[in-house]
């Protein structure tokens, strides 16, 4: 496992650092429009990090739908419920609480990661890409019923806001 | 690459910072951010675990659960927000507290 620092692993911390730091700022960020900002420089930081573990297509699919489908989908959330016309409290009383419970689960989480004995190559440049063919292999042999239903899902998801966002016949 | 244990660490410091959001933001839109940057740690580490496995156990399963995971944060994303748009027609507010009406 030991081979030195190298080239990659300093851009995995530059890109964790941007996208923790990001990540902070979408929950604590005293406006809204900033939060959503900060959560498109951190869904980039997320991309980044596949790009580090060798699989471009989750990264470009990131990119793609969360980048782009998502954040316009929130953006337009925030315009429709006029986030920034009345000023208000965008915290709420059990704050304190919230952040020793958050503080108290990474505690949890870091534990048992350094607890645990992961069983992973001797050396991590044993690892190779995860091609493109590997992925398209996957999804359309081993994976092709789930694949489809995920594809229905997402249909009758989206056919399903459109009901929920439309307005009644009787509202004006 | 990085050791896997930094990328875990990495991600259960993303997700912790999710559940704070989701504990401390009254916005329904700033709760959805937060359920998003948690289930990006997720996938991530999904994909981590695929990646640092796949000569060991031979498969790349992960990888394709992330990208399941992608699709259907896409879905809920469009149907939460449709719920929130609605919200706010009938009640005028996004704000999850005042949101009570079940409340007993």
């Amino acid at each position: 496992m030991e081979d030195g620092v190298t080239a990659t692993q300093v851009v995995f911390w530059i890109l964790a650092v941007v996208m923790l730091i990001s990540a902070i700022g979408v929950v604590t960020a005293g406006n809204i429009v900033y939060a959503a900002l900060f959560f498109i420089a951190s869904l980039a930081g997320v991309a980044g990090i596949y790009l580090i573990l060798t699989v471009e297509f989750i990264a470009l699919v990131q990119l793609l739908i969360y980048g782009s489908a998502v954040v316009i989908l929130i953006l337009f959330a925030l315009m429709l419920t006029r986030a920034r016309e009345r000023p208000q409290a965008l915290f709420g009383r059990s704050r304190p609480l919230g952040i020793a419970a958050a503080l108290g689960l990474l505690a949890a989480l870091i534990g048992g990661i350094v607890a645990t004995t992961w069983t992973t190559p001797e050396s991590t440049s044993a690892i190779e890409p995860v091609g493109l063919q590997a992925i398209g292999d996957a999804i359309f042999t081993l994976w092709i019923v789930p694949f489809i239903i995920v594809g229905v899902l997402l249909s009758i998801a989206l056919d399903g806001a459109i009901m929920l966002a439309s307005p009644d016949e009787d509202d004006n | 690459m990085p050791p896997l244990e930094h990328i875990l660490v990495v991600n259960a410091v993303l997700f912790a910072i999710g559940v704070m959001g989701v504990l401390t933001r009254r916005n329904a839109v700033l709760i959805l951010l937060s359920v998003e940057l948690m289930l990006n740690a997720v996938s991530l580490n999904m994909v981590a675990f695929a990646v640092y496995g796949q000569v060991d156990f031979g498969n790349i399963t992960g990888v394709v659960f992330a990208f399941f995971i992608i699709v259907i944060a896409a879905a809920e994303v469009a149907l939460a927000l449709g719920i929130v748009v609605r919200t706010f027609r009938n009640r005028a507010t996004a704000n999850v507290d005042e949101v009570n009406l079940l409340k007993w």
